[in-house]
């Protein structure tokens, strides 16, 4: 049994519109893969499933795609959903 | 120069990023073998995202050096049109520590490709009329060749790495946009 972890979840642009929610803590194992991060995500926010092919994870401020490799996540660690980028 | 403010009536505040510093200005590079005749001045990265209207004057003054013959500028501003949509407005919004950390990755990779000065980067966020600037990059450089290279390659990195997003508003709908560069959302 993984035992598990509080992570801050934030939302931008669509994915923050769909949500109706810029942030919010949620439990997670402490590894998980990023596709099942995802799955845990839209599992919340059945409305995520519209972008889940655009978007790409931040963890702890790094890139990571929503793939099977594994996430080592510690309480407290910031995990953002990025939908595509758009500046400039 | 005056300091700012990323104001917070353009972000969500119920956000619980940690704001950056608004203003971050270090040396980068530190020239190797000082000469004690030599007065080097220290390159500098200057990193700036601000609701306020950005000014081309401000950032290429903050680029110039003595010991360069070249600055080099790219100014993207706010186009008010999309496939024949009448563009109202724009509103960029930006995850604000990471995107200045993918920048200031992006001037660590300029000073590895190439022999520039200071590298000034500022992106507007917030409501952003049309025809404003949203982006300007200044560069110097002892030679053109060097500034206008970097500059180029930093809007091109920028756009296809930094968490920044920008939505534009039509007279009956909007749209978040999506940079062509975009590394993992390429097509559709």
């Amino acid at each position: 049994m993984v035992s598990r972890c509080q992570v801050e979840v934030l939302y931008f642009a669509e994915s923050a519109e769909i949500t109706g929610i810029r942030s919010e803590t949620i439990s997670v194992p402490q590894e998980i893969k990023a596709l099942q991060l995802w799955n845990e995500i839209e599992t919340r926010h059945p409305g995520l499933a519209d972008i889940r092919n655009q978007v790409i994870f931040a963890v702890r401020q790094e890139y990571a795609e929503l793939g099977h490799q594994l996430l080592l996540l510690q309480s407290g660690d910031e995990i953002a959903i990025i939908p595509p980028i758009s500046g400039g | 120069m005056s300091s700012l403010d990323i104001s917070s009536s353009c972000f969500n505040q119920e956000t619980k990023l940690p704001l950056s510093p608004p203003l971050v200005e270090d040396s980068a590079f530190e020239p190797p073998g000082k000469d004690i005749n030599e007065v080097e001045e220290k390159s500098k990265d200057i990193i700036k995202f601000t609701s306020e209207q950005l000014s081309v004057d401000e950032v290429s003054q903050l680029v110039i050096s003595p010991f360069c013959g070249a600055i080099s500028l790219f100014v993207g501003t706010t186009r008010n049109n999309f496939e024949g949509k009448k563009v109202i407005s724009l509103e960029y919004e930006a995850y604000l520590p990471m995107a200045e950390n993918e920048v200031r990755k992006i001037c660590s990779d300029i000073r590895k490709k190439w022999p520039v000065k200071h590298i000034a980067v500022f992106h507007r966020l917030g409501l952003v009329p049309v025809s404003e600037a949203s982006i300007i990059i200044a560069v110097s450089s002892a030679h053109r060749t060097a500034s206008l290279e970097a500059v180029s390659y930093a809007i091109d990195t920028l756009k296809a790495k930094v968490p920044i997003w920008k939505k534009e508003m039509y007279e009956e709908s909007s749209s978040w946009k999506r940079n062509k560069e975009c590394f993992w959302a390429t097509s559709d």
